[in-house]
């Protein structure tokens, strides 16, 4: 980085001025160095953010005794008990269905959204303005008025689904395995297809005009300019909306917690709500055990992830 | 050129119907919390057809008694519900305290950092920003659990201060990247001027740079505020007695009946704040959620 190289240097007039306390501090004290600027924030991290993952770590090798409810050395045992948990293993796949659907459901209606509303006329902002507005909604609560839209007696998303005979209208969209999932999904998609509309109306704006208008000129309509132009060009944006929704995806909690507990069955249960559920038992190493396996899956796909879509931060 | 007018309106009739779509459920959740009890328990999708009412209002935000609203007006709700306390102004108060005091606390450690990252050069500097924002793939449940037992040993469960300490947590790394992008904005010929007039780095920081980035700042602390405005899964496990308005809120579906009229009445108006704040800072709306990578 040129331009901080040059800042490096030590401007002329910086040394102590005459009179002043002839204390000289180790360079890294200094503000001339990051260490300071960074400490008070790395401490809070490293504090409550590395230290509690260590402390995860540490529970995910123990066992706590029954009557002493002291923790005691277990090796592997959770690991193996994890391992060789068929919930386990069912809550990893509902992740991996939850989080490729949707994202696949919210990249593309996002991207369409984002298309349609990208115009110059009286009345757009106010839609883009409107579109916004789910992003702001507290996803517990979200969770909670997707619940009332999808009841089985009350709710009008299932009155009309039903009217029109998309689902059965005996069956409750969140009681019944095969629609539950969706039913969940739903509410995902409705509060984050805004926030790629967002993130794909301003990158369609950043775009240069030249190429299609020249794209024009060669008479290329506009689904060739979209498929030729757009798309390659909207290449990085698409790769970062995938990594930041991908990663808040699979970590999903909220709305499993408030509309289906993970029921029927396990049918919702993801496997961020599967160690909260056993956290809530009071089995805090095997919850341990399961958050960890949690953020090396996420961090393993981002950091593949990273690599193939040459991402620089 | 008359077809092509009519794609304009076919357009424009797309474009309303989509965005009518998504604006559907919060229309249904607001009318809702103005229906009165039975209106919400209706088999047929009811519009209009009832007397709008402040009954969810009054004893969400009034400290109305529900017994006594539901025995003037039918009875019908007064056989739902557990004993639990439903006037949440104290919820909003704790979750409105929660909220600033993280946006602060994480402002004032994020300045600074943000500024060191995007001014200094240092070895493994874009490494240390990827581990920066490693801290948002932590899935929540890994936080909660172990601050469980830090907070409980440290006597900070069940206290505000603890709770503005993790959603600083949360927070602080998309605090300091955003920041950093926002930094980088300025060029840093502003920097070498002032420092070949004798400014040193902190003079540097404070009169150059910290003036220009005050739009910066406060997305910055709009964003902070959304996130912990919203937060749920730590609120839900650190505390009992201190509830944030989302945990407030799931507590009123009771094992007894839900009592939607509630829900939504305490639910709207907790989106009063959010809203107004957002259509404050849309400008930078994209930047705060991108992570400041994407510039608008």
């Amino acid at each position: 980085m040129l331009r901080s190289e040059t800042l490096r240097r030590q401007p002329i007039s910086s040394g102590p001025a005459p009179g002043a306390l002839a204390l000289r501090l180790p360079r890294w004290l200094t503000a001339e160095h990051p260490a300071p600027w960074l400490f008070p924030s790395l401490a809070l991290i490293l504090a409550f953010g590395i230290y509690p993952l260590a402390y995860s770590l540490w529970l995910s090798f123990h066992k706590q005794n029954f009557f002493t409810r002291s923790m005691d050395f277990s090796g592997l045992l959770q690991w193996q008990a994890a391992f060789s948990d068929p919930r386990m293993w069912g809550a990893l796949g509902t992740t991996l269905t939850y989080t490729a659907v949707c994202l696949v459901a919210e990249l593309v209606l996002g991207l369409a959204i984002a298309l349609l509303l990208d115009v110059d006329r009286p009345g757009y902002g106010i839609l883009r303005a409107l579109m916004t507005l789910p992003l702001v909604v507290p996803p517990a609560v979200t969770g909670l008025m997707f619940l009332l839209l999808e009841d089985n007696q009350y709710g009008v998303l299932s009155y009309y689904l039903g009217a029109l005979g998309i689902i059965d209208p005996n069956k409750p969209i969140l009681g019944t395995t095969a629609l539950a999932l969706p039913g969940v999904m739903l509410t995902d998609i409705w509060q984050w297809t805004p926030f790629m509309v967002l993130i794909f109306h301003a990158a369609l704006r950043a775009l240069p005009r030249e190429p299609f208008e020249a794209a024009a000129i060669d008479g290329a309509g506009a689904i060739a300019a979209f498929r030729h132009l757009t798309l390659p060009m909207l290449g990085k944006v698409i790769a970062l909306a995938v990594l930041l929704r991908g990663i808040d995806l699979f970590r999903i909690y909220d709305y499993i917690y408030v509309m289906t507990s993970g029921g029927p069955g396990t049918a919702t249960e993801t496997i961020s709500y599967y160690a909260g559920k056993i956290f809530g038992l009071a089995n805090f190493p095997y919850s341990a055990t399961l958050s960890i396996i949690t953020l090396v899956v996420i961090n393993l796909a981002a950091l593949i992830f990273v690599r193939l879509a040459r991402i620089r931060f | 050129m008359r077809r092509q007018g009519a794609a304009i309106y076919l357009r424009d009739l797309v474009a309303v119907l989509t965005v009518a779509v998504f604006m559907f459920p919060l229309f249904w959740w607001v009318l809702a919390s103005f229906k009165p009890y039975t209106a919400i328990f209706s088999h047929i999708p009811n519009y209009f057809d009832f007397t709008p009412t402040l009954r969810n209002y009054g004893i969400t935000l009034l400290g109305w008694s529900r017994v006594e609203q539901d025995l003037t007006s039918g009875g019908v709700g007064a056989i739902h519900g557990g004993s639990s306390s439903y006037y949440s102004i104290p919820s909003i108060l704790q979750s409105f305290a929660v909220a600033c005091g993280s946006t602060i606390v994480a402002l004032l450690l994020a300045t600074p950092a943000a500024y060191a990252l995007s001014r200094f050069s240092f070895r493994r500097r874009h490494d240390f920003v990827f581990f920066i924002l490693a801290q948002r793939m932590l899935p929540p449940i890994a936080i909660a659990v172990p601050l469980f037992f830090i907070f409980r040993d440290l006597g900070l469960r069940d206290s505000i201060a603890g709770l503005i300490l993790a959603h600083t947590l949360m927070s602080l790394p998309i605090a300091m990247l955003l920041m950093k992008s926002f930094f980088d904005d300025i060029p840093t010929d502003l920097d070498s001027a002032a420092m070949i007039d004798g400014a040193g780095r902190v003079g540097c920081f404070r009169h150059i740079c910290l003036p220009l980035v005050r739009g910066g700042l406060a997305a910055t602390a709009v964003l902070c505020f959304i996130f912990s405005w919203t937060e749920f899964l730590i609120s839900l496990q650190l505390t009992t007695q201190i509830r944030t308005i989302p945990v407030k809120i799931s507590t009123f579906v009771t094992s007894t009946g839900t009592e939607w009229g509630l829900i939504t009445a305490l639910g709207s108006a907790a989106l009063v704040p959010a809203f107004i704040v957002i259509l404050l800072v849309q400008r930078h709306l994209v930047r705060g959620l991108s992570l400041g990578s994407i510039k608008e």
